[in-house]
């Protein structure tokens, strides 16, 4: 261990030090406090559904989005077997879970109560009124599937 | 990169369900995580997203985690793999023709990656050691690493101690600090290297993947 250490003069110590504590101070504590936050889901036996598409992100459809009068937002959500697609429409939230299937679904928003509705025999629904700030979504599929989205900002 | 003892201690008490344990990880780890993201030039929001996978894929799998000392690569390699699942999501890579991660040619930002987890791990170390140090070193060094450095005579009068005996007390703590366990479990691997400060820079990519 005194081989490592000899080659580590005051000085080189000192400036890795500095550097150590700047790539800390670099990480905002909101992204540090959200990872804290994760521990919460150990318990929760659901599949996570991620992200993978999302229409606002994506510049090949911003230019002809913006000639039209009201552009609808889509997003997509899957898990290992379990698809998601949500569209903003006017006033609610238009979803369908794929494969095609009834489900239960529940939206949970961060400070608000739960909500529960069922979807149609093909897995439609619409949520009325579109849930405001943070919430995630969790799908109880016919099949057996039981799938989580991560936190959702409309 | 040898086994850190305090790691595999961490991973077993968060496998027991201890928040505090796990919240010291993350405070461990983010950064790492975090560096990797902006390496891939992720808006805040994307990143945000990336670390919250990142976090639940971990509680998901940390039970099954069969080496815990893995773990710094395993996080390496995840929030790749997230940050190329954000990508392709904004810009539909999928549809694209860019082939899975998986199934990608080895990229510049396979040996970054391996960087990362090397400086990560080394910065935690020191990072560890440090807050071992005892209080007056703790002081002491912190005010040497302000920036701009402050002359002895300023430091003499914040901490109340003698100019003369500042040079000899940084010398002290600062080969306390290099003895602590902590770094000899991370500086192993690296002892013909030396410590370059360059080396620690997180530097911006130059080219995006896939382009």
């Amino acid at each position: 261990m005194n081989q490592v250490t000899k080659g580590w003069d005051d000085e080189e110590v000192l400036a890795a030090l500095q550097q150590a504590l700047r790539a800390q101070r670099a990480v905002p504590p909101e992204f540090i406090e959200a990872g804290k936050n994760a521990f919460a889901w150990r318990n929760i036996d659901a599949e996570l559904a991620q992200l993978t598409y999302d229409s606002t992100l994506d510049p090949a459809l911003e230019l002809s989005l913006r000639a039209e009068a009201a552009s609808i937002r889509a997003l997509t959500f899957t898990s290992a077997h379990l698809t998601i697609e949500l569209e903003v429409a006017q006033d609610s939230l238009l979803g369908q879970i794929i494969p095609a299937q009834p489900a239960t679904i529940k939206i949970q928003p961060r400070e608000d109560v739960e909500r529960e509705l069922v979807t149609d025999e093909i897995g439609c629904f619409s949520i009325h009124p579109i849930p405001v700030g943070q919430f995630r979504m969790r799908c109880h599929a016919a099949s057996g599937v039981d799938a989580i989205t991560g936190w959702i900002t409309l | 990169m040898r086994d850190d003892p305090s790691v595999i201690a961490l991973v077993a008490r968060v496998g027991d369900g201890d928040q505090e344990a796990w919240d010291e990880l993350v405070e461990r780890y983010a950064p790492l995580v975090w560096s990797i993201c902006v390496r891939y030039r992720l808006s805040r929001q994307d990143i945000d997203d990336v670390g919250q996978s990142v976090w639940l894929l971990l509680v998901e799998q940390i039970g099954r985690l069969r080496e815990p000392a893995a773990l710094p690569g395993w996080l390496a390699t995840t929030t790749r793999h997230e940050c190329l699942r954000v990508l392709r999501a904004e810009r539909r890579y999928d549809h694209e023709g860019l082939p899975p991660d998986d199934q990608m040619p080895p990229d510049p930002f396979a040996t970054m990656i391996e960087q990362e987890v090397i400086v990560a791990e080394r910065n935690a170390a020191l990072r560890a050691a440090f807050a071992e140090l005892p209080q007056p070193c703790r002081r002491l060094l912190s005010l040497l690493m302000s920036d701009p450095p402050p002359a002895y005579a300023e430091v003499s009068a914040r901490l109340g101690v003698a100019i003369g005996s500042i040079g000899p007390t940084r010398a002290r703590c600062l080969d306390r600090l290099r003895r602590s366990p902590h770094l000899a479990a991370v500086l192993g691997d690296q002892a013909g290297d030396g410590i370059e400060v360059d080396d620690i820079e997180v530097k911006e990519p130059r080219g995006e993947p896939g382009d």
